[in-house]
């Protein structure tokens, strides 16, 4: 296993072209694809969503190491074997009804889809039934739910009714986040789990599904 | 301690005493502090109405003390845990209780004379063009008239000529209207509100009319009385909006009335007993009594004329945000509470759309932009939400920004309203900062333009740098400030003032996370700003004029808004404060009658750009989260 913190580096730095020439340096000095994504590029992520956290990284610099991950991803993909990769789960997340607020929600799917979530965005508004049918449709490990408006707070515990109604309540993990939510919200409502932020969303939902 | 006996009971009721109001309360045990005092005239600070989630609603327990909830200690510093500060909306009263809600030397603020600066003269109204919305007329009767047998109404329809052919008259004045005439030799003065005769005074009140206009501001509500006359402005009052005790921003008030089967009412309550607070005020200063003011026009956002009219914003709460209606209404005051002359009308402004209300209207108007067919004027009206317009008479658009209330303090560690104590503007010299601060008090915090100033500089300085990192003190270039950079929980926070030099004896810092809350909020004017731009195809050097409104606009420095690109990056010198425009606008329209249509046209000609659901929004929020490069200064 060789040592990936040039490459670590690139990716919080969102450089691009050096994360990508490391990620080729590591090839073509035959190292495994799985340790490149593994040793380096999800724990580079892992960094940057403990920055988001704390405040010493914003927004763009997120989406910026995402943007560099997904390109030296793109390096691997063909090196992978079949069964290689495999995902850490599948979450299925969107925008309750009657909010239209999608940035948070976005950068959560792109911190899980970084570190290794199969990722279902079903958009904004998204009403419980909705919420329903997709959950039939994709069978997800994992529902996340978004709000930015304490008055549509409220569609988060409809949409887990909906759920319970059609008996698949049991069948998932339930996530909330948005400005307005809180922990206490979570258990009120009996949602599984609260990520105030899309760093600590990763976390949370790798304790959820108990993968570390 | 309780027998089983009282168990038994339904519920028990315990004491709460309210210092320093020394208010006693019968409450239900187990209610919560802040439910108990919300019927109350106590004022408890919030910005999240109660959801234990902003930690501002501080009460001390003077009694004993129970353990503090999850979030208390999360939100709360161990000493104030340990001085028995606790929140009122997580603190249950379960048993006897006395709290002290004041804070120490508070003032009494809640009433306070502004006086504003008016930098653009020329939006007063020249005398030529007055004409108020209520006509006085020095009416003499003559005697062949009485003689004839007419009734009192047609023999004053017949002086006042074919333009009042339809008068008529509420039934309140009728029933005074013989023996009024008779009082005043029938030579007197008719008050006139369109076809109404709406009072019949004496002759000497025929050169003295009033009005009062009022701007309904989420977080501040400020009234003015004019001479409608002359259109000269008699006196300015402002309170805070009582309505905050639910809520800091619109949202947390809209949650309010849907957690409340009686919240509307409550909150129409709250307005009208804030409205009359500040007309007794002002009559009192001008030596005028209720039955001198037969008009009103009022101005606010569309969630505030809604309250106003006793009408639910319910629908403003959630995805399309509609409102209930958007046009401009004349009612009688007196069925809304309000208290003036028993006859007297209210006019509030039109409205575009939920989040578009007259306020912006009312602004748009007193610039003036609908006359300017070459010039291109943006407008900002800062407030609570940010509420933007950018055009000219021949195509304009308007939008509203979900700043969300950084920008007035709120959701800031050390944020405030601007009252006693904050500080509203900060200047660097001899390689120190100098604050600013609203009373001339030790500082306990920041309001909105001292945070947008505060900013500025320490971009300037490179203690912020423009990603917008509070930057260690060992790698700052300017070596000035390092002292006050101090690490805590992983990142650099800003030391404002230590606990030994602030009002409140405890630090004021500006924290890492109080910057990216800036950011965000900037971020969505500034996207908001440059969607409109795209709209009308225009770049930055195309605009003409910058008119800043709102509570933030009204008293932050142009540079800065600038330097934190707030604004885009014009020549500072292009950019104006409009005062209290939204109340200037109302003040037309109470001033001459052809400003109320005008008003009309506007918010039809206006075009609404809906933010939230365009994708080159979210692409221009997040291409304006980082800060300038450029030092303007």
């Amino acid at each position: 296993m060789s040592d990936y913190e040039a490459l670590m580096e690139a990716v919080l730095k969102g450089d691009i072209k050096t994360a990508v020439a490391e990620t080729q340096k590591a090839i073509d000095a035959k190292d495994n694809a799985r340790g490149v994504l593994d040793n380096g590029l999800i724990p580079a992520m892992d960094e940057m969503g403990d920055r988001f956290s704390k405040g010493a990284a914003f927004v763009p610099q997120m989406l910026r190491a995402a943007k560099t991950m997904q390109e030296c991803v793109k390096l691997l993909q063909p090196l992978f074997a079949e069964g290689d990769v495999k995902s850490k789960g599948k979450v299925l997340i969107g925008t309750v009804k009657g909010d239209l607020h999608d940035i948070g929600k976005n950068l959560v799917a792109m911190m899980m889809e970084g570190a290794g979530f199969t990722i279902i965005d079903i958009g904004v508004d998204v009403a419980p039934d909705k919420f329903l049918e997709k959950v039939k449709e994709t069978n997800p490990d994992i529902v996340g739910m978004s709000a930015l408006l304490s008055t549509t707070m409220p569609a988060m515990p409809e949409t887990i009714e909906a759920l319970k109604a059609a008996g698949l309540r049991d069948k998932v993990k339930i996530m909330i986040g948005g400005a307005p939510v809180t922990e206490k919200y979570a258990t009120q409502i009996e949602a599984d789990s609260y990520a105030s932020d899309a760093g600590s969303a990763v976390a949370k939902a790798k304790g959820l599904l108990g993968i570390s | 301690m309780s027998t089983k006996e009282t168990k038994k009971k339904k519920t028990r009721q315990v004491w709460l005493n309210v210092l320093p109001d020394n208010l006693w309360l019968k409450v239900d045990k187990g209610v919560s502090i802040w439910e108990a005092l919300e019927y109350t005239d106590i004022d408890i600070t919030s910005d999240c109405g109660g959801m234990g989630t902003c930690g501002k609603c501080k009460v001390k327990i003077i009694s004993a003390v129970d353990p503090p909830s999850a979030e208390e200690e999360d939100l709360l510093d161990q000493d104030e845990l340990e001085q028995g500060i606790r929140l009122a909306c997580r603190t249950k009263i379960n048993h006897d209780m006395v709290i002290y809600t004041g804070e120490e030397g508070e003032e009494g603020d809640f009433l306070k004379i502004l006086t504003t600066s008016h930098v653009i003269t020329d939006m007063y109204i020249p005398l030529s063009q007055i004409d108020p919305l209520v006509d006085k007329k020095l009416v003499i009767l003559p005697s062949d008239i009485q003689k004839d047998g007419l009734s009192d109404l047609d023999a004053i329809k017949q002086v006042l000529g074919p333009k009042y052919r339809d008068l008529r008259a509420p039934l309140t004045c009728l029933r005074k209207l013989t023996d009024r005439l008779k009082e005043t030799a029938f030579q007197g003065t008719a008050i006139l509100h369109e076809q109404w005769l709406v009072d019949w005074q004496n002759e000497s009140k025929a050169d003295c009319g009033y009005g009062l206009v009022f701007d309904l501001g989420t977080s501040t509500v400020v009234g003015k009385l004019f001479s409608l006359n002359d259109g000269n402005e008699v006196g300015v009052t402002s309170c805070l909006n009582s309505q905050s005790r639910h809520g800091a921003d619109v949202i947390s008030r809209l949650q309010y009335i849907k957690d409340h089967s009686r919240g509307v009412a409550r909150m129409h309550q709250l307005l009208v007993s804030d409205l009359n607070l500040l007309t007794e005020h002002l009559l009192k200063t001008a030596g005028l009594t209720k039955d001198d003011i037969f008009v009103a026009v009022a101005a606010g956002n569309t969630t505030m004329q809604h309250f106003l009219l006793n009408l639910s914003p319910i629908g403003i709460a959630e995805a399309p945000f509609s409102p209930v209606l958007t046009d401009g209404l004349i009612e009688k005051a007196a069925d809304l509470g309000l208290k003036m002359h028993e006859a007297a009308m209210l006019y509030t402004m039109p409205m575009k759309s939920g989040y578009i209300g007259g306020d912006l209207l009312s602004v748009a108007l007193a610039s003036g932009v609908a006359e300017q067919q070459d010039e291109i004027i943006l407008g900002l009206d800062l407030g609570t939400n940010g509420e933007l317009f950018l055009g000219n008479g021949k195509k304009l658009l308007t939008c509203s920004a979900a700043a969300g209330p950084a920008l007035e303090g709120a959701k800031i560690s050390s944020g405030m309203i601007a009252k006693a104590g904050a500080i509203e503007g900060v200047s660097y010299g001899s390689h120190r900062l100098k604050y600013k601060v609203i009373g001339n008090i030790k500082p306990r915090g920041l309001c909105g333009s001292g945070l947008v100033d505060l900013i500025a500089i320490l971009l300037h300085l490179g203690v912020i740098d423009d990603e917008g990192l509070i930057v260690p003190p060992d790698k700052q270039t300017v070596k000035k400030l390092t002292s006050k950079v101090v690490k805590r929980n992983g990142v650099y926070d800003f030391l404002i003032v230590s606990a030994k030099d602030s009002g409140s004896g405890k630090a004021v810092y500006l924290t890492q996370k109080d910057v990216r809350a800036l950011q965000l909020a900037k971020a969505a004017i500034a996207a908001g700003v440059e969607t409109l731009m795209d709209e009308l195809a225009i770049g930055v050097s195309d605009i003409d004029h910058v008119y800043l409104a709102g509570a933030l606009g009204n008293y932050v420095d142009p540079l800065s808004t600038v330097r934190i690109g707030l604004i885009p990056q014009v020549d500072p010198k292009i950019i104006k404060s409009l005062g209290n425009a939204a109340s200037q606008g109302a003040a037309m329209v109470l001033l001459a009658k052809k400003y109320w249509r005008k008003a009309d046209q506007l918010a039809h000609f206006i075009q609404h750009v809906e933010l939230s659901s365009r994708r080159d929004f979210n692409e221009h929020f997040i291409g304006h989260m980082y800060f300038p490069k450029q030092n303007a200064w």
